[in-house]
C-alpha cells in the first residue's frame, strides 16, 4: 500500500495521531535549543564545531553546526555519558588542543581552514585509537556524524528518508530513488 | 454494582498465549475473565514506531542513566530503547535471582498485549523432526503429541494473523498457510542459488516466515515498512493480541479485561481437586480479590506460570499446585542464539533497498535431519539478511571534507550478507526455576529464582554455526567472511520455555497431551511452560495453536460436563 492509500484508509483524525506530538515535545529538546547544565563551555563548543565543520562542511548541503550538530555533542556529553566518560572526554577535548599547538604551531581554533583539515589528517593518521587525541577525536567524530545524519533537516532534505514508504524493494536503482523520492512523500 | 467474581473462564495474561485463550473462549460463548498485571496500552498515543531519531532527545542513543536506574536488565534487549522502554517492566518492581555462576536475561513487558507488543514475529511450524526429537536422542520426555495433532491448528492461528511466507516443500519445516512474501533482496536472490548448488540443496535459504501482513486481511492493513515494529504498529499490521485476538474477544461481548490484575496464587479446593479460581492483588491500590471460575488458563509466559504455581501452596501441593510428579520449574529452555557470519557482497553497487523490510532471511535447519553430526544432538536454524551500511560506516572510516561528506550521502559502501544460529537446547532437569527463599517482588510475591545453563551440546553447536556459515558465504562469493561467536546467556533470546511439561504419563511431568492439569484437571497452561523440548523454531506460532486447541478441548470436556 503506498502513502496515500495508507492516509486514507486511516482518515484524517487517526493521521494526526501518527505521530504523538505530545510525547514527542518532552523528547526533542534538542531541538528546541535546549542546552545542558553542567555541558560543555562556549570555547568547548566552539572547538567542536570547528571540527565538526572540518569533517562536515557547509556545501550545497548543510555544514554539521548548520544542522546544530555541537548541541546535540553537548546533550550526550553532559546527560548521557558517566562522570568518568565525561571527564575523559573533556580532557580529550584539551589533548586535541594540545596536539594542534605542538603539531600546527597553534590552536585549533586559529588554524586556517586548510591547515585544519591537516590537522584532522594528522589524528587520523595515527595507528593507535586508544590514546588521546585519537580516542576523542574518533568518539567526537561519531558523534559528529550520528547528530548530523539524524538531524531533521538532513533526514528529510538530504537522505529524503520516508517514514511509512509502503513497499519494500530490495533491488531498488540507485540513482531513480535519490532524484525521485517515492509518491508524493517528500517532506517539505 | 458489586463487582462481579464468577466467570466461566479465567485467563492469566493478555500477551500471545493469553489473547489466543480469551478469543476461542468467547467465541464459543464463554464469560471470561482476562488478568493482565501491567497497565492499559493505547496505541494512539503510546506506540511509538513513527516517532524519527531528531524527535528523540539523545537522538535514539538511549536514556542511559534511566535505563541503568529502571531497566538494568532489560536495557539489555534491543527493543527497550529510548522510546520503546516503555513496554520493558520496571527492573526493580520486578525482580527476580540467578545463581553469580548462571547469569539469566529475562526480558519482559507487563501491560496489555505483553510481549505480542515487542515480539520478534518470525512464525516456524514444528515437524515430527521436533517432537520425536526427545523420544529419538533420550533427552527430555517423549512428547504426548506428534505434528498431525498440531497441524490443523497452526492453519487456523495462521489464517487469522496473517503469516508472509513462501512454501518450501520441506519435510523439516512444514509449509503453511501463507500471504505473498517479501523480496529478497538482490544479493540474497544471487546467495540463495549458489548456497542451494554448494550443499546439494540441503541447505535452503528463504524469506524469513513472519506475522506481518502483505496484504490487507482480516480486516487490519498491510504493513507500510516504517521499520521499527517493536515501537508498536498503528496499523496493527504486524500480529499483536492488542491489535487482533483482544478486539476479536471483545466483539462477542464475552470478554472482561482486567488490567493492573497481578494473580498471586491460583486457589485449589480440596473438595472438588479443582482450581476454584485466582487470588488477585491490585497492581495499584494492593487490594486482594478473589475470581472464580469453572476453567482457569495460565499464559503469563514460561516463567511467570510456574511462578504462579509454585506460589500456589496446599497441603494437598505443599511444593507447587499441579506438582505431584516433581517436574514442576524443572526441564526449561531457552534457545542459544547468535553465533555466526558476515561477509562483503562484491558488486550490486548500483541497487539498494527501498522501505524497511521487518523481517530477515531463514536458512532452514539442515544439522541432522538426514546424518548424524558427530559432534552434537539437535540443530539450529539461521536468521540474518543484507544491506549495505550507509553513512554509519563513516564513523571509522578516516577522511573529512566535502568530498566525505558527499560519499557518506551518495555512496551507499559495499553490502554485506550474515546469519546468525539459534540453536536447540537439550531438556536438562538441572534447568530450573525455583522460588527465591528471600527476594520478593512490589507485592509481595516471591521472586523467580532461575538456574539455567548451557551445556556441551550447546557450545559445540554454536561453534558449527560459526563454521557453517561461513562455508555458505563462502558458496555464495563473499569476501572479508569474519565469524561471531555468541556470548548471550540463557534467556537472551526470549524463547524461554518448559517448567511445567507436557507428557504421556502423570508422573513424568505436569500437563497431560490436552495442556492440563493432570493433578488439576480444569487447571489449563498454554504457554511457553508446557514444552517438553524447545526445537529451534521461534516458538510463539506453537503456543498460539496449543492454545487454540487446549481450548476447544476444554469447551467439549465443559459440554459433557466433565469440567
Amino acid at each position: 500500500m503506498d502513502r496515500r492509500d495508507l492516509l486514507r484508509a486511516f482518515g484524517s483524525a487517526t493521521a494526526l495521531a501518527l505521530l504523538p506530538t505530545d510525547t514527542i515535545a518532552a523528547w526533542s529538546r534538542v531541538a528546541a535549543g535546549f542546552r545542558p547544565t553542567d555541558g560543555l563551555t562556549d570555547a568547548q563548543l566552539a572547538l567542536v564545531g570547528a571540527i565538526a565543520d572540518t569533517i562536515l562542511p557547509r556545501t550545497d548541503t548543510p555544514s554539521a553546526t548548520d544542522v546544530g550538530v555541537p548541541a546535540f555533542v553537548n546533550v550526550v556529553v553532559a546527560e548521557n555519558y558517566t562522570d568518568a566518560d565525561r571527564a575523559a572526554f573533556l580532557a580529550g577535548l584539551d589533548a586535541i588542543d594540545a596536539h594542534s599547538s605542538t603539531n600546527a604551531g597553534a590552536s585549533f581554533m586559529q588554524l586556517s581552514p586548510d591547515a585544519r583539515g591537516r590537522e584532522i589528517e594528522a589524528i587520523e593518521s595515527s595507528k593507535d585509537r586508544r590514546g588521546d587525541p585519537a580516542r576523542t577525536y574518533w568518539r567526537l567524530k561519531g558523534l559528529v556524524l550520528h547528530g548530523y545524519f539524524t538531524s531533521e533537516r538532513v533526514m528529510k532534505d538530504v537522505l529524503h528518508i520516508e517514514v511509512m514508504p509502503g513497499r519494500f524493494d530490495g533491488s531498488a536503482p540507485m540513482k531513480i530513488e535519490r532524484a525521485h523520492p517515492a509518491g508524493s512523500g517528500r517532506h517539505a | 454494582m458489586p463487582e462481579r467474581t464468577h466467570y466461566d473462564a479465567i485467563v492469566v495474561g493478555s500477551g500471545i498465549s493469553g489473547g489466543w485463550a480469551a478469543k476461542e473462549l468467547t467465541e464459543h460463548g464463554l464469560e471470561t475473565l482476562v488478568l493482565e498485571a501491567g497497565g492499559p496500552v493505547d496505541p494512539q498515543h503510546d506506540y511509538v514506531e513513527h516517532v524519527q531519531p531528531w524527535q528523540m532527545h539523545f537522538r535514539g542513543l538511549g536514556d542511559r542513566k534511566e535505563l541503568e536506574r529502571d531497566h538494568p536488565v532489560q536495557r539489555g534487549c534491543y527493543a527497550c530503547d529510548e522510546v520503546g522502554q516503555k513496554f520493558f517492566v520496571n527492573d526493580n518492581e520486578n525482580p527476580y535471582t540467578n545463581p553469580d555462576d548462571a547469569p539469566f536475561k529475562w526480558f519482559r513487558g507487563r501491560h496489555v498485549g505483553g510481549r505480542s507488543i515487542t515480539w520478534g514475529r518470525q512464525v516456524y511450524r514444528w515437524s515430527d523432526l521436533d517432537f520425536e526429537a526427545n523420544a529419538k536422542d533420550g533427552h527430555g520426555n517423549d512428547w504426548p503429541i506428534r505434528y498431525r495433532d498440531i497441524a490443523p491448528w497452526y492453519s487456523l492461528v495462521e489464517r487469522f494473523i496473517g503469516i508472509t511466507g513462501a512454501n518450501e516443500g520441506l519435510s523439516q519445516l512444514p509449509d503453511g498457510e501463507f500471504l505473498p512474501p517479501m523480496a529478497m533482496t538482490v544479493v540474497e536472490q544471487d546467495a540463495r542459488p549458489k548456497i542451494l548448488k554448494a550443499f546439494n540443496g540441503e541447505r535452503v535459504m528463504t524469506i524469513g516466515r513472519a506475522a506481518i501482513l502483505t496484504k490487507n486481511h482480516n480486516g487490519r492493513l498491510a504493513c507500510h515498512y516504517c521499520g521499527p515494529c517493536e515501537r508498536g504498529c498503528i496499523t496493527h499490521s504486524y500480529f499483536s493480541s492488542l491489535g487482533s485476538t483482544l478486539p476479536a474477544a471483545q466483539k462477542t461481548g464475552k470478554l472482561t479485561l482486567r488490567p493492573n490484575s497481578v494473580v498471586a496464587e491460583v486457589v485449589y479446593d480440596p473438595k472438588t481437586s479443582r482450581a476454584s479460581g485466582v487470588r488477585v492483588i491490585d497492581a495499584q491500590t494492593k487490594q486482594e480479590r478473589q475470581y472464580t471460575a469453572r476453567v482457569v488458563f495460565l499464559c503469563a509466559s514460561a516463567i511467570e506460570s510456574v511462578r504462579l504455581l509454585l506460589n500456589s501452596k496446599s497441603a494437598r501441593f505443599p511444593d507447587g499446585l499441579a506438582n505431584s510428579s516433581g517436574t514442576l520449574g524443572r526441564y526449561v529452555m531457552d534457545h542459544h542464539y547468535g553465533s555466526g557470519a558476515s561477509g562483503t557482497v562484491a558488486g550490486f553497487t548500483d541497487k539498494t533497498t527501498y522501505g524497511h523490510r521487518p523481517n530477515g532471511i531463514y536458512i532452514v535447519r539442515f544439522r541432522n535431519v538426514k546424518t548424524q553430526h558427530p559432534d552434537f544432538l539437535r540443530g539450529y536454524g539461521m536468521q540474518g539478511g543484507s544491506g549495505r551500511s550507509g553513512w554509519g560506516r563513516g564513523s571509522s572510516m578516516p577522511g573529512y571534507g566535502a568530498a566525505f561528506k558527499q560519499s557518506l550521502i551518495d555512496d551507499l559502501g559495499p553490502w554485506t550478507l550474515s546469519a546468525s544460529g539459534w540453536g536447540e537446547t537439550l531438556p536438562n532437569e538441572n534447568n530450573r526455576v525455583t522460588l527465591d527463599p528471600t527476594v520478593v517482588d512490589r507485592w509481595g510475591i516471591p521472586a523467580a529464582r532461575i538456574e539455567v545453563r548451557w551445556r556441551d551440546n550447546e557450545h559445540a553447536m554454536d561453534k558449527d554455526m560459526m563454521t557453517a556459515m561461513s562455508e555458505m558465504l563462502d558458496a555464495a562469493g563473499c569476501k572479508d567472511i569474519r565469524t561471531h561467536g555468541s556470548t548471550n546467556p540463557p534467556g537472551h533470546c526470549i524463547h524461554e520455555m518448559g517448567g511445567a511439561r507436557m507428557s504421556k504419563t502423570p508422573n513424568e511431568g505436569v500437563l497431560n497431551k490436552w495442556n492440563a492439569s493432570w493433578d488439576v484437571k480444569n487447571l489449563f497452561i498454554t504457554d511457553g511452560a508446557c514444552m517438553a523440548s524447545n526445537g529451534c523454531q521461534n516458538p510463539s506460532i506453537t503456543y498460539m495453536a496449543l492454545t487454540a486447541r487446549a481450548v476447544d478441548h476444554a469447551v467439549a470436556s465443559m459440554k459433557r460436563g466433565e469440567l
